[in-house]
């Protein structure tokens, strides 16, 4: 009912409710487009590929397929997970790769209404400016919410990083 | 069975599939005119090509039918249920005599004419009044007048309308819809505008005439023969279609006419010729034109191979003939009812690649049972499991065999390209191709499609030459192209070889400096194996002129990129004169391939087994003993000396960035493992931790993002479920070195590189000690071997130190008379070899290689030293290696009278020395730059014309006279016929000292003849010359 709604993106204050995953990074909730998840894995096996960009965590086998590991905490600029924590892997797809996000944990699932939604403060850290579609205003803290696509559109864009 | 009949035995059973279906249709919605099209087309296709492959029965019932079909469409036939179900009755009575012919190879015998007259009756009974353009049956017998042809044709004769169109829609049933010409009419359809065809007298004259040869071949004694079998009306149509295809150049027709022309075995070329007559005269007697009759004879000469070869296949037994149905395809001799046209069917590709995903995923969910249950003890699993494994092991087989096809299919158009060619660049040209059914994966199939083709027309632009060139050099007018296809250990060999002009070193010398790829000096170090190989380099063109055909710079580099991406690699070996030969590994399929599995730092790596040549454990340095391998390095450059070879090596834990050399060489006490390998021409050894097995593994793509990173080319999912990377050395050896430029990667190869003084240029030296304080060097390019050598093996003989060196005695030289040998332990000896004397120099201690300008500063009168010159910031001792091999070998030297001081100062004289030993080169140049000259050294007399040509000039030559290629007698002519160097004084160095040869010298123009190996002879000579020069001047 949503879902175009929501993959889209563009028409997200328009009408009803939009559901999101959220999940725990270094302390904040970050939600994601529930339509966009695929798959939610526990800590998994990862082969880490050196001289790869740095927030590249590896590849990891996902029921017989490729899937490459991106670490939000240094997409987003936070630091990295404590030694001895593992982390959680939120599976999403880009240009129809699949793509695993490493997170924290993985939180709930919120139906959000869309009046609660708000753009990007301009004063947000770029980095966030850059993959944050805006931000929902919920009682206890803000949620932003991750623009998946613009959060995996490296191509061309790993030599800065 | 030959392809052609297969072919056509496939594509007819589909049309008459869809016809059926069609019909069906048509009988709901009379008048849906495309059903209606669509029938009469494919109806019309199997008439057509039934007609051209000579089968009479079936193309009556196919012609009848359209006929009826033609009147449908014209709205002059109301469709009626009675008369489908004919058409559909004449339908299973074509595929009866397919099903016939597949069984036998010949049409059934059978009687149509009730049928016919049926199909007939209904044509007629809604006939319309008007005239009938279109030929039409009019006796039951389905004779059929031809409008053409002005005669009735007999059951499978084809009227030339149709002929045509079959021509006109060659590819087949499928796509020509709109070029398909419905209606044959009696304007014949427009000709390609072939003038030959033409000037025949068109097709009216091809009718006849075929028909008179077919019927005179039955009274031609000599070729009466290798008809039979076949009915004068086969015949016909198959000369028919052969002069059809050829006068109009559709040589790809004529080619699968010719095949069908002869059925039977011994048909040679002087039945060839004979055939030819006979066509002459028949031509003739139609009243064509004498130049016509002539050139018409000789286009019959582009089908003679295919006539004769086909004669030849006639051999073979028959049975294995039929059973060669098409690849892929298993004969099913015992069931012919199975072996029925539904044989093969057409797959999407797509569906292919699925399927071959699908197993590999099944391949690897396999290993990984099977690891899991290896190390469980209840074997409960393990016979399902192996069931299992085998299965897949099969089904694994079978996909992959799919996917395989004969590399023929890549080369299908490659005759005719080369005709083409032929006729356009005015040479002549055969091309052979040899292991065409050498079977390969579609996907390297489609990738190396292009890079062939390019190779080819390479071949035929600018390795053939000229017909006048190549009788001038002696060779057949012709030129011959050959490929070659064949199986080497799971990868595929093709072979692009030509019997051209080669490939000039010295054409290409120009060019590359020209582009800037390399410096004159560089050139002249290189042997003309490296100066070919410049081919490869981006933007390199070899053309000299940018030609229709080739030469746009897009050339050989861009095929060597494209092999290389699917992980083959290219080769060449090329000698002027004689032709070029390249030869292309690659990889049977890219889907699945053999890695072997590395470890560094606990993360393990695949690397592809086609570009691993050997595995070598390497001992760290403390602990190896005399014969083992261990890491050596050279300023900081880490080598591996391997078989009498220097091989670079990278560490894999520092090109991944795991850790830094220092602490690579701070945790070197365990064994290291070094993996040899080859991208391209240039060896290297990659430094692992640990080396596991090969496995089969599935490479997938990297993602998308991750294609950056040059050291991977894939990944894939080990047997464990974890994933690797797999490692592409092409990109290890780029980033590991990023100066390895294919110029310095030939270097590896064979021979050892040696650089040349031109200038500054740097100059790699072995620095030692040897008695006194203060180092001794000697270039490093004179070395062969640095050996440590045990003390106890070290003997005395005849007042001689020898050792037991390689199965062989040799002498041991002390570096410098207070060099004191080792009471125990091993002796550093650096290894001299020039031609069979090999010798040893023991000396005190071996300091260091360094790169330096080897610039001697002040000659020295001590023997066995050049002089001293300024290295690594110290003054070191150039050694002479001559007076030491003259020491070890008193045949060696023909004089070790060293009482003549050469070394008077001399005001940069410049001197071109000509030799093609490496050793003579590199042993003359500091001795005779010490003498004040300024030296310039080429390794062949075509180097030396090379610098001629470019406007070099010298004072003195000195050449050598044995040299492969040019002699030094032939290039001494070759210098006094030029106007620039005519009055150069020429020295001439040789080891043929006998007086005839120095005679023979100075009758060449030599004004010199020193022996070899005579330094002070030589530097006397020279002085001499210059005073002679300077004295004219």
């Amino acid at each position: 009912m949503n879902d175009i709604v929501v993959r889209e993106n563009t028409s997200i204050a328009t009408v009803g409710v939009q559901d999101f995953v959220t999940v725990h990074l270094d302390g904040q909730q970050v939600g994601i487009p529930v339509l966009a998840v695929h798959d939610v894995l526990n800590a998994q096996q990862i082969t880490v590929i050196p001289r790869a960009p740095d927030w590249v965590a590896g590849v990891l086998n996902l029921r017989g397929k490729i899937v490459t590991a991106i670490d939000l905490r240094r997409r987003l600029g936070l630091p990295p997970l404590e030694e001895g924590k593992s982390s959680m892997s939120v599976v999403v797809e880009h240009n129809e790769e699949p793509y695993s996000l490493q997170i924290d944990k993985v939180g709930e699932v919120l139906s959000l209404e869309d009046q609660l939604f708000e753009k990007n403060p301009v004063t947000l850290d770029p980095c966030w400016r850059e993959v944050s579609v805006g931000i929902y205003r919920l009682k206890e803290q803000l949620l932003p919410i991750l623009d998946v696509d613009r959060l995996l559109a490296f191509e061309g864009k790993s030599q800065a990083a | 069975m030959d392809d052609l009949l297969n072919e056509f035995l496939t594509e007819t059973g589909e049309s008459i599939d869809v016809v059926d279906v069609e019909l069906v249709k048509l009988e709901q919605d009379p008048n849906n005119k495309e059903v209606l099209d669509n029938i009469f087309r494919l109806v019309h296709t199997i008439k057509g090509t039934c007609g051209f492959l000579g089968l009479p029965r079936l193309e009556s019932v196919a012609h009848a039918s359209e006929n009826v079909l033609g009147k449908f469409r014209d709205g002059e036939l109301q469709v009626s249920e009675s008369s489908v179900t004919v058409i559909l009755e004449s339908l299973d009575r074509i595929k009866e005599i397919l099903a016939g012919l597949e069984a036998t190879e010949e049409e059934p015998d059978g009687d149509d004419s009730d049928l016919i007259s049926r199909l007939d009756a209904i044509a007629e009974g809604g006939g319309a009044p008007v005239q009938q353009p279109e030929p039409e049956p009019d006796t039951v017998d389905g004779e059929i007048i031809d409008p053409g042809l002005g005669r009735s044709l007999k059951p499978g004769e084809v009227s030339l309308e149709e002929l045509e169109a079959v021509f006109a829609n060659t590819p087949g049933p499928d796509g020509s819809a709109a070029t398909d010409e419905p209606t044959p009419s009696n304007s014949s359809s427009p000709n390609s505008g072939a003038s030959l065809f033409d000037r025949i007298g068109g097709e009216d004259t091809l009718a006849v005439a075929s028909h008179l040869i077919a019927q005179r071949v039955d009274t031609e004694a000599k070729l009466k023969k290798y008809f039979e079998g076949t009915n004068q009306d086969q015949r016909k149509g198959r000369f028919m279609g052969l002069m059809l295809a050829l006068f109009q150049d559709d040589l790809d027709s004529a080619d699968a006419v010719g095949r069908q022309l002869i059925t039977v075995a011994g048909f040679d070329e002087a039945q060839f010729d004979g055939l030819l007559e006979l066509i002459k005269s028949v031509l003739t007697e139609c009243q064509v034109k004498a130049e016509a009759v002539d050139e018409a004879v000789m286009t019959f000469e582009l089908v003679r191979d295919a006539v004769i070869n086909a004669s030849k296949a006639v051999t073979k037994p028959k049975a294995d003939a039929a059973g060669r149905a098409k690849p892929g395809e298993k004969q099913q001799t015992t069931a012919p009812e199975a072996r029925r046209t539904s044989q093969s069917i057409r797959v999407n590709v797509d569906l292919l690649e699925d399927l071959m995903n699908m197993v590999s995923e099944l391949v690897l969910t396999r290993n990984q049972l099977l690891q899991i249950t290896r190390n469980m003890d209840n074997s409960e699993l393990g016979v399902p499991l192996q069931r299992l494994s085998q299965c897949t092991t099969e089904l694994q087989e079978n996909v992959m065999k799919t996917r395989m096809q004969p590399i023929g299919n890549a080369w299908a158009k490659l005759p005719r390209i080369v005709r083409d060619l032929t006729v356009d660049l005015d040479k002549k040209i055969e091309l052979e191709m040899l292991g065409a059914d050498t079977e390969l994966d579609r996907q390297v199939l489609e990738l190396i499609k292009d890079p062939l083709t390019h190779m080819v027309r390479n071949s035929a632009d600018h390795g053939i030459e000229m017909p006048a060139e190549r009788i001038a050099a002696g060779k057949p007018e012709a030129g011959a192209i050959t490929l070659n296809a064949y199986h080497e250990g799971g990868h595929i060999i093709i072979q692009i070889k030509d019997d051209g002009r080669g490939i000039s070193a010295d054409k290409l010398s120009g060019k590359i400096i020209e582009k800037g790829l390399a410096t004159e000096g560089e050139l002249a170090g290189m042997s003309e194996a490296q100066i070919q190989k410049f081919i490869f380099h981006p933007g390199f063109s070899m053309a000299e002129k940018v030609t229709s055909v080739s030469g746009r710079g897009v050339g050989m580099d861009v095929v060597r990129t494209n092999i290389e991406k699917i992980g083959g690699t290219i080769d060449m070996v090329s000698t002027v004169g004689k032709g070029s030969s390249f030869s292309i590994k690659i990889p049977l399929t890219l889907a699945i391939v053999a890695g072997l599995i590395v470890k560094a730092q606990d993360e393990r790596y695949a690397i592809p087994q086609i570009s691993v040549l050997e595995l070598v454990r390497a001992t760290s340095a403390e602990k190896a003993g005399e014969n083992d391998h261990k890491i050596e390095l050279i300023n900081d450059t880490p080598v591996l000396r391997l078989r009498n070879r220097l091989l670079p090596l990278v560490f894999l834990n520092e090109v991944l960035g795991f850790c830094t050399r220092e602490e690579i060489e701070a945790r070197e006490n365990s064994d290291d493992f070094i993996v040899v390998s080859q991208v391209g021409a240039f060896t290297f050894g990659i430094v692992v931790d640990q080396v596991f097995d090969t496995e089969e593994i599935v490479v997938k793509p990297v993602a998308p993002i991750l294609k950056e990173l040059e050291f991977y080319s894939g990944n894939t999912i080990l047997g464990d479920g974890s994933v690797i990377m797999i490692l592409d050395p092409n990109g290890i050896a780029n980033k590991a070195n990023s100066s390895v430029s294919d110029a310095a990667a030939e270097e590896g190869s064979d021979e050892t590189r040696v650089r040349v003084a031109t200038g500054a240029e740097k100059e790699s030296m072995l620095v030692f000690v040897a008695g006194a304080d203060h180092p001794k060097a000697v270039p490093l390019s004179l070395v062969a071997r640095l050996e440590e050598i045990s003390v106890d093996s070290i003997e005395k003989s005849d007042g001689r130190l020898m050792v037991q060196y390689r199965g062989a005695l040799m002498p041991l030289v002390l570096a410098d008379p207070t060099v004191t040998l080792r009471e125990k332990g091993s002796q550093p000896v650096l290894v001299f070899t020039d031609r069979q004397f090999t010798m040893g120099l023991a000396v005190d201690e071996i300091l260091d290689i360094v790169e330096d300008e080897l610039d001697i500063k002040l000659a020295s009168e001590e023997n066995g030293v050049i002089g001293s010159a300024v290295i690594n910031g110290k003054a070191s001792e150039v050694i002479d290696v001559t007076y030491f091999l003259g020491k070890a070998f008193p045949e060696w030297l023909a004089s070790k009278d060293m009482s003549e001081d050469a070394s008077v100062s001399r005001s940069f004289e410049r001197l071109l020395v000509v030799d093609d030993s490496d050793f003579f080169r590199n042993m003359l140049r500091p001795i005779l730059s010490v003498a004040g000259y300024n030296v310039t050294a080429v390794n062949c007399a075509e180097a030396a014309l090379k610098l001629m040509e470019s406007g070099a000039m010298f004072d003195i030559i000195v050449s050598d006279i044995e040299m492969p290629d040019m002699s030094g007698f032939e290039f001494a002519r070759a210098v006094r016929e030029n106007e620039n160097w005519k009055d150069i004084k020429l020295v001439a160095l040789s080891a043929l000292s006998g007086e005839k040869d120095i005679n023979r010298g100075f009758d060449a123009g030599f004004d010199d003849y020193v022996a070899k190996f005579d330094k002070d002879t030589l530097l006397r000579s020279l002085s001499q010359q210059f005073k002679i020069q300077g004295d004219a001047a």
